[in-house]
């Protein structure tokens, strides 16, 4: 599958919008995106970079006017190669995920497709998951990531899953049970981890209850926010010095239970020590 | 030098092949077999076209026994299987899956066959939401009880041939499992469903789906004859695009209507006008998406698809086909 630099020639009408709403810088930067055509202009999982256009222009007045995102670190991130960002995750609806993946394409230099691993349940949502798909986001399993990081993509990934989107406001900034999968990855195809930590997130959006008995589409539970939109926190993205899990030990070495672990536990150690320092550094939860 | 027996030999895939392997340099014998009395393809003093019905053990005996040992036939390519969702029943299993199972069976102690190619389909894997886009060969098999005899019938051909891998020293068997090669008169459902003016989909899905050239499998099965290697792979077409942008590539109007409706519009479509696609078949691959993926077959084969399927051919011939 040929590894196409740029966007295609025809501009589709999506394309046509997003280039309206993005400036010139962004218009330049996407225009350098590199992604795997297979045929028709979209990759084989559904990635097409009109929308990934598209995504970023919809997201930029919440990136840069609501949230304000602040961008810390992104020399970390390599720009090549499989990599795989671990970070916390929080906030009710997933817009810290969002947020992280314009900053990657905004901030990335050449820009590269996150491709951000969702929770096995939300292929089952209608319209989300084909608009998710069109940006690059893909299932959690791990035959598709594992080929993603042998393609040398970038996966972002949330260790917290679910139980971190949905923490209670008084465990804010306290990762949940850490999964070790990415760590068994990164052992396995020798890709660097970034630790990641969004700052703001936890406090955009509090909940008051849960209506644990609700799972249309798969769902989980469904959240009873306290506002009825996210509080306009200034969210800060701190991304960590990469740690190679595999230089550490061998590829084999992922299959052992305690090895995965503690190297899981190193990772989420890195992104705690993060977020304390996002947390010590930033003037206020809205400044 | 190879012989080569091709069963399924006057379907649009073994039409092709079997005038793929009359070209072939290294193929010295090709024996086309099929139901129909006549051979229509291309003619060749290579070629020996028999008539014969599979469904009989005592015939699959004669055939391999006589005619394929007379000729040195080395590799067997299955490929004759029911292409009609409408089919049914013990006779249509008889060809689907008894067949299968009597080739390897006598395969295993012929004195010439050393290769069992068998041509499976995409149609074994499971698709749901939470066992992801990209299907791998160890990605699960569509086993559940629901799923209509066509599905049934393909998994159980293809499970009693992987369960012969290994058991036998001289027999090396090869699992072929295709993508949908979307052509007519080749059993795609997506062809019988594109042949609507308009074509409905699922409200708020728009899956990927992959299909595959005639060129494409005939160039995988080719390979497969000349190669040793054991195993299940997967054969990718090059053409990898969402339900929508098919329908619109095919010339076709779409309509994304909700779910729950989709099986009795089709269901009434199939009984008023006899048509194919059966919206059980496909219900899942038009939620969610199942790529395959044909690494193991680009690395062990050396396969990779570089026909791109012609949408404006088949557009016009879909158009024709209104008229």
């Amino acid at each position: 599958m040929p590894i196409c630099n740029g966007m295609p020639r025809r501009r589709s009408l999506v394309r046509r919008a997003a280039d309206a709403v993005l400036g010139e810088r962004l218009r330049g930067q996407l225009d350098r995106l590199r992604w795997r055509d297979a045929g028709h202009g979209y990759d084989r999982l559904g990635m097409h970079p009109d929308w990934v256009r598209a995504s970023v222009a919809a997201v930029r007045p919440l990136y840069e006017r609501y949230f304000r995102v602040t961008s810390h670190g992104i020399a970390n991130v390599p720009v090549e190669g499989p990599v795989i960002i671990a970070c916390n995750h929080s906030g009710m609806l997933p817009l810290d995920g969002a947020m992280l993946y314009a900053d990657l394409v905004r901030h990335l230099d050449p820009p590269r497709v996150p491709r951000v691993v969702a929770d096995t349940f939300v292929p089952m949502l209608p319209f989300v998951f084909t608009a998710f798909s069109r940006v690059g986001v893909v299932a959690g399993n791990r035959a598709t990531v594992r080929r993603l990081l042998d393609d040398g993509e970038m996966l972002v990934v949330f260790p917290e899953g679910t139980p971190g989107i949905g923490k209670p406001f008084q465990e804010r900034y306290q990762l949940q049970k850490w999964r070790v999968g990415h760590a068994e990855l990164a052992l396995r195809h020798r890709a660097p981890v970034v630790p990641t930590a969004v700052i703001g997130a936890e406090e955009q959006w509090p909940q008051l209850a849960r209506i644990e008995g609700f799972h249309l589409f798969g769902a989980p539970y469904l959240p009873v926010p306290a506002s009825p939109v996210p509080l306009p926190v200034h969210y800060h993205v701190w991304y960590g010095e990469p740690i190679r899990l595999h230089e550490l030990c061998a590829p084999e070495a992922a299959d052992d239970p305690v090895v995965a672990e503690e190297a899981a536990a190193l990772v989420k150690n890195a992104v705690q020590s993060l977020i304390d320092r996002g947390l010590e550094e930033r003037e206020g939860i809205f400044r | 030098m190879t012989g080569v027996m091709v069963t399924g030999a006057t379907t649009p895939v073994g039409r092709a092949l079997v005038a793929g392997l009359l070209e072939d340099p290294a193929v010295a014998r090709v024996l086309a077999v099929a139901v129909e009395p006549r051979w229509t393809g291309p003619a060749s003093e290579k070629l020996t076209y028999l008539q014969a019905d599979l469904t009989r053990s005592r015939r699959i005996r004669r055939l391999l026994f006589g005619p394929a040992r007379d000729l040195d036939v080395n590799v067997i390519v299955h490929g004759a299987l029911h292409r009609s969702a409408a089919d049914r029943g013990e006779k249509v299993w008889r060809l689907n899956v008894e067949s299968t199972r009597e080739l390897l069976h006598l395969a295993e102690r012929h004195p010439t066959v050393r290769r069992f190619v068998y041509r499976s389909y995409a149609e074994v894997y499971r698709l749901r939401a939470e066992l992801g886009s990209l299907v791998g060969e160890g990605h699960p098999l569509e086993l559940s009880g629901g799923m209509p005899q066509r599905v049934r019938d393909r998994v159980e051909a293809d499970l009693t041939v992987c369960t012969r891998m290994g058991m036998t020293e001289h027999l090396s068997i090869a699992v072929l499992r295709c993508a949908e090669v979307l052509a007519p008169e080749s059993g795609s459902q997506l062809h019988d469903y594109l042949r609507s003016r308009v074509c409905f989909r699922p409200l708020g899905f728009d899956p990927m789906l992959q299909v595959l050239s005639v060129e494409d499998v005939v160039d995988a099965l080719r390979r497969a004859v000349h190669a040793e290697a054991q195993g299940v792979f997967n054969v990718p077409g090059h053409d990898v695009l969402p339900l929508s942008r098919a329908i619109a590539r095919s010339g076709r109007a779409e309509l994304a209507v909700p779910g729950p409706l989709l099986g009795p519009l089709y269901g009434a479509r199939s009984w008023l006008r006899g048509t194919e696609f059966r919206y059980g078949l496909n219900k899942w691959r038009f939620h969610f998406s199942g790529v395959l993926d044909g690494s193991r077959a680009e690395r062990v084969l050396g396969y990779r698809p570089t026909h791109p399927l012609d949408w404006d051919a088949l557009a016009a011939e879909l158009r024709a086909s209104e008229a």
